[in-house]
């Protein structure tokens, strides 16, 4: 099982820089989001495969618990990811609206 | 240990006043004054704890009353305590400049708000005992600080803020990345208990990983050499209060960081990091000196000798014996509160322009007339070229000392050599604003910003260079006790 995870997670990285590294802004947003994604699963791996049963509930079954650490920082971290593709998103519409275009190569008023 | 609640001070105050400003959006007087009020009780609450922490050792607050391997604990020691006063006094300032400001973006309601979140987020990265909450509040810090810059005067501000988003999500990547790489090695987040398991010498699979991943997440945030180029964009599009939050403090949020990194966490590693630390230094303070030298702008010179400024403190951190280590807090203290005066002076003066501009072919003797900014800014500049007896001075001093005595001949010469470039491009900048008279007719506006904010700033540069007792001796407690990484250890998980 963690093999496939380490594949999966591996896929969604060079899937995200890939994305990330586009011209189109909308394209990198997107890179942004299947980044954190992969962290996410990243997460999900380290502390998915040590327990058999829910950590809490009303009649615990038998076997080890598992662990509630990561799935709290998950949650954590998808608001936290989710909040800053938001702004992003409203970002890019601004800027577009305003240059008339969403091609980060035609968006270089800072050079210097 | 008990728990004190002074410690919820500089991240209570701020955040609750966000809320209150958001509810009293329409009174944009009031919401100032009460961001005000918020960022002195902050500060008076960090200068407690740092009074505290000299007399008594650590403070610690543990968040729910869980003890500290299992809940989150807010544990300021001296280090930290240092660099949160230093945060929070240019953050009143910053509060204090935005009271007299004239820029349109102050004026929106959610321009108090996101700064308060940003102040919050600062002061509890420097505060928080435990990695994760770290991240929580970095992002925190780099979410109101996007938006801050994005709402900007400068028609630029989005397209950097764009930039700086997509550059911060990958420093948030490696600081995630990084925790979750620990979290798999030892199973805890606690700063204390993983630097207590890594003492015993194991180091599992994805230790060395995390560790690699952690100082790429800091060197970015304090943008060092390989991982620079967003900063003068970024900085240079801020409206001048943000500017002057963004360039002398958060910046040191990175290098605080790399202290806990080198000097508490992976010690047996400390060496590897120190080496590539004293490169890294080096070409900054090249490279900033050299590019604030030839560039157009002068809130952009600035930030460009911000690289130079934090390759000097990397340069203590990189030589690691004790005296260089007090040289590197005593400089991160004294360049924040330099840097952060010459950026209001710079944006006051650009207030006062027409179009608001700074670049220098536009304000070339547009201070002519303006005597007092013009002596502020010649003490700040001489401040920031450390020429006695102003507290640039003492910081120079004091890396200078390290320097010998870790008896790093090379890199301390090259250092002296470039700290001179400083001089040339402060007092080149302030010849060609304030001493010559403008070719073409200027018509500046009758009011700028007000100087209320850089003027007390400036004050404490001097009065820091007169009587540089305080800082050097509380770095001094400070590097004593990050000496035994035990003492941190045994402060937050008792026993």
């Amino acid at each position: 099982m963690n093999v496939i995870y380490a594949a999966a997670t591996g896929i969604m990285f060079a899937l995200g820089v890939f994305q990330l590294l586009r011209r189109d802004m909308i394209k990198s947003a997107m890179g942004f989001y299947i980044l954190f994604t992969a962290i996410n699963l990243f997460f999900f791996a380290v502390g998915a495969f040590n327990g058999q049963v829910p950590a809490y509930s009303q009649n615990l079954p038998k076997g080890q618990p598992s662990d509630p650490m990561v799935q709290a920082l998950i949650l954590t971290a998808i608001v936290i990811s989710f909040g800053s593709y938001a702004i992003l998103l409203g970002l890019i519409a601004k800027s577009a609206r305003r240059y008339r275009t969403a091609d980060l190569d035609t968006l270089n008023h800072l050079k210097g | 240990m008990p728990n004190n609640p002074l410690v919820l001070g500089p991240i209570f105050f701020p955040l609750s006043a966000a809320a209150l400003c958001v509810l009293f959006a329409r009174y944009r007087r009031l919401q100032h004054v009460i961001g005000v009020g918020a960022t002195i009780l902050g500060w008076l609450s960090s200068v407690a704890i740092l009074l505290l922490n000299w007399s008594d050792g650590m403070q610690l607050y543990r968040l729910g009353g869980w003890a500290p391997p299992y809940g989150i604990v807010l544990a300021p020691d001296m280090l930290s305590a240092i660099f949160t006063v230093m945060a929070s006094t240019v953050v009143v300032a910053g509060a204090l400049y935005i009271l007299g400001c004239r820029d349109k973006c102050v004026s929106y309601p959610a321009f108090m708000p996101l700064y308060l979140c940003m102040a919050a987020g600062l002061h509890g990265a420097f505060y928080t005992g435990d990695i994760f909450t770290l991240f929580v509040f970095q992002e925190l810090m780099i979410m109101s600080s996007v938006v801050l810059v994005a709402i900007s005067d400068n028609r630029l501000g989005v397209e950097a803020a764009i930039k700086y988003l997509l550059i911060s999500a990958m420093g948030s990547l490696f600081l995630l990345l990084g925790i979750g790489a620990i979290y798999a090695s030892f199973g805890t987040l606690t700063i204390a208990d993983i630097a207590r398991l890594l003492e015993t010498g194991e180091r599992p699979l994805l230790a060395q990983t995390a560790a690699v991943m952690l100082m790429c997440a800091f060197l970015l945030k304090s943008a060092v050499f390989p991982f620079h180029f967003w900063q003068p964009d970024f900085h240079t599009a801020a409206p001048t209060p943000v500017h002057a939050v963004l360039s002398s403090v958060v910046v040191k949020v990175g290098v605080y960081g790399l202290f806990r990194l080198t000097s508490l966490l992976f010690i047996a590693e400390a060496p590897l990091v120190r080496s590539l630390l004293l490169l890294l230094g080096i070409i900054g303070i090249f490279f900033g000196s050299l590019a604030a030298l030839r560039t157009y702008d002068a809130k952009r010179m600035l930030a460009y000798s911000t690289f130079g400024q934090v390759g000097f403190i990397l340069l203590g951190i990189g030589w690691g014996t004790p005296l260089a280590l007090i040289g590197a807090i005593v400089y991160a203290v004294n360049h924040a509160f330099i840097k952060s005066s010459l950026l209001m002076i710079t944006g006051a003066l650009a207030s006062r322009m027409p179009n608001k501009s700074a670049r220098l072919s536009d304000i070339a003797g547009a201070g002519h007339k303006l005597s007092v900014m013009s002596a502020l800014y010649l003490i700040g500049g001489l401040a920031l070229a450390g020429v006695p007896p102003l507290n640039g001075f003492i910081s120079k001093v004091a890396i200078i000392r390290g320097g010998m005595d870790a008896q790093s001949w090379l890199i301390l010469g090259l250092a002296v050599a470039a700290g001179l470039i400083t001089l040339l491009y402060v007092v080149r900048t302030w010849q060609h604003v304030f001493q010559r008279a403008p070719e073409t007719e200027l018509v500046l506006k009758p009011v700028g910003d007000s100087l209320v904010a850089p003027l007390l700033l400036v004050g404490l540069c001097v009065l820091l260079g007169l009587y540089a007792v305080p800082v050097v001796e509380a770095a001094t407690i400070a590097v004593n006790r990050m000496a035994d990484p035990a003492l941190y250890i045994h402060a937050v998980l008792g026993g």
